[in-house]
């Protein structure tokens, strides 16, 4: 934990590190290992939104207003290309909702032909 | 860098945005290339702002989920943890051992779920903190050696320091704790804002740094000159004590090097007087009765019992005849309560990694302090509303 890249002088000492990561709260390592992600998730998301709002502060600044976002129409072609996108968005994040999971980790190949 | 008028001087929004997210890091190893005392995206009032305004929303996300967390998730898990105990027989208003209830809600996953989204949210606002700091090595180094050896106050850093082991864990799952980490001032300050926010109140400015050395009491002759806060952190209480007290010759010490580092840069940034050593509170290496005010914020229940006593006594040491000792801590000598209280005691004890709060508890932290010289002074105010009160005097 003292080091760093360089040889400089930190005044860092060794740490007892926490076993935190360790811990099993919700029955399976892997809920748990959902949950830190979900967080991350949400934690990263937040920062692109606010981010966001930044972007629209400035330009709101420089003459592209909140109205003019708002009541932008897309083109045809933009149309069919954010719908496409949307639907792999939503595939992407909220697809494995729909997986059907039955078989048991230690479980055979099913037979095949 | 691409700075604002690069951003919407001609180039199409949507290219320029691109650019702007995915060179995020690159402009901040730029924009950091710079060491000023307002940091490369100014400064709120006090407070450095964070480096990079990813590294900003991702600390108030995590501010966001534990304001909900304390709103609403642990309201429910309040509720379940009552219900679970009910439905096992067990009178919400008894005392039960540890052993018992942790047996009652270790298999509880939607008891549990709140535990492990709170300790998953505070892993990444140390997380995000400690890598943008160590991302950015040159900077963050480079400007607290440019400070080492800067005032008005004075620095004294120990390479050498033999730090116990009862000091190097790692607090509140803080990422190298107190003592572990080159940037565990930076880390530590930024990191604990949203604490505040969520449990007491703003502190962004030092806030509650201020009112709390603005109610510490004085000695009874109104004589203030020599003042020591015990195990300062990153020093601002310190640094209140020293706005308050202009004249005075105000100490911080602490185990953790990079901490006094810290707290001895953002003096300077603040151009504020006080001294910082890198020292332990039961060995303060003062002179005996060199102060008039000793005091601490927040510290006794991160060390053994045995710990506290000699700090105690180094108190009693230092502080000088008709001079007040005010150690700001939790309120203590409570080994039993409701089942609610004790688990969340336990709790905070094993998985926030507060490692001695347990033996804290476990003893009378004001007798203490009576056993060792003091006079502890009847009818007095909190320094910190909510927390125990304990103005002593030296006999």
């Amino acid at each position: 934990m003292a080091e760093t890249k360089s040889e400089r002088q930190t005044f860092a000492a060794e740490a007892i590190p926490s076993d935190v990561k360790n811990g099993v709260f919700l029955g399976n390592p892997v809920m748990d290992n959902l949950v830190s992600c979900m967080i991350a998730m949400g934690t990263e998301l937040w920062a692109t939104k606010r981010r966001m709002k930044v972007i629209e502060a400035v330009m709101e600044k420089k003459g592209i207003t909140q109205k003019m976002i708002e009541q932008y129409v897309p083109t045809e072609t933009e149309k069919v290309a954010w719908e496409q996108d949307r639907d792999r968005f939503i595939d992407l994040t909220l697809g494995p909702l729909g997986d059907d999971g039955f078989r048991a980790p230690g479980s055979d190949f099913p037979k095949r032909g | 860098m691409i700075g604002r008028r690069t951003l919407f001087s001609g180039a199409s929004a949507t290219v320029a945005l691109t650019s702007l997210v995915s060179s995020q890091m690159a402009q901040a190893a730029q924009t950091l290339d710079k060491v000023t005392n307002t940091g490369p995206r100014g400064a709120d009032g006090r407070l450095k702002r964070l480096a990079t305004l990813d590294l900003e929303s991702q600390q108030d996300f995590t501010l966001g989920f534990r304001l909900m967390q304390a709103k609403k998730i642990r309201t429910a898990s309040n509720n379940l943890f009552e219900r679970i105990i009910a439905t096992k027989g067990v009178d919400p208003a008894s005392q039960i051992t540890m052993e018992q209830l942790r047996e009652l809600v270790d298999d509880e996953p939607a008891f549990n779920l709140a535990q492990k989204s709170w300790l998953a949210n505070q892993q990444i606002t140390w997380k995000t903190l400690r890598d943008h700091f160590h991302a950015h090595e040159e900077v963050y180094l480079g400007e607290m050696e440019a400070a080492d050896k800067t005032g008005p106050g004075k620095l004294e850093l120990n390479p050498n320091f033999d730090i116990p082991a009862y000091a190097r864990h790692e607090i509140h799952i803080q990422p190298g704790g107190y003592v572990g980490d080159p940037y565990a001032g930076y880390i530590y300050h930024y990191g604990t804002n949203s604490f505040y926010i969520s449990v007491i109140g703003h502190n962004e400015q030092d806030q509650i740094h201020k009112a709390t050395a603005g109610r510490l009491p004085l000695p009874a002759d109104g004589k203030v000159k020599r003042i020591l806060d015990m195990g300062c952190g990153v020093g601002q209480l310190t640094l209140a004590l020293k706005e308050r007290f202009p004249d005075a010759e105000v100490w911080g010490i602490d185990a953790g090097g990079p901490m006094v580092r810290y707290a001895h840069m953002r003096a300077n940034g603040l151009n504020n007087g006080a001294n910082f050593a890198q020292r332990m509170a039961e060995n303060t290496g003062f002179p005996d009765g060199y102060f008039d005010l000793v005091t601490s914020y927040i510290v006794h229940h991160e060390l053994p019992a045995e710990i506290t006593r000699k700090v105690i006594a180094e108190a009693q040491r230092v502080t000088r005849p008709g001079g007040v000792y005010y150690p700001i801590d939790f309120m203590s000598g409570g080994t039993k309560g409701t089942p609610k209280g004790m688990y969340s005691r336990w709790w905070d004890h094993r998985w926030n990694n507060e490692v001695w709060s347990l033996e804290y508890h476990s003893i009378n932290f004001t007798d203490e302090i009576a056993a060792r010289g003091f006079e502890i002074q009847k009818n007095a105010a909190a320094a910190l509303p909510g927390f125990g009160v304990r103005h002593a005097v030296r006999a």
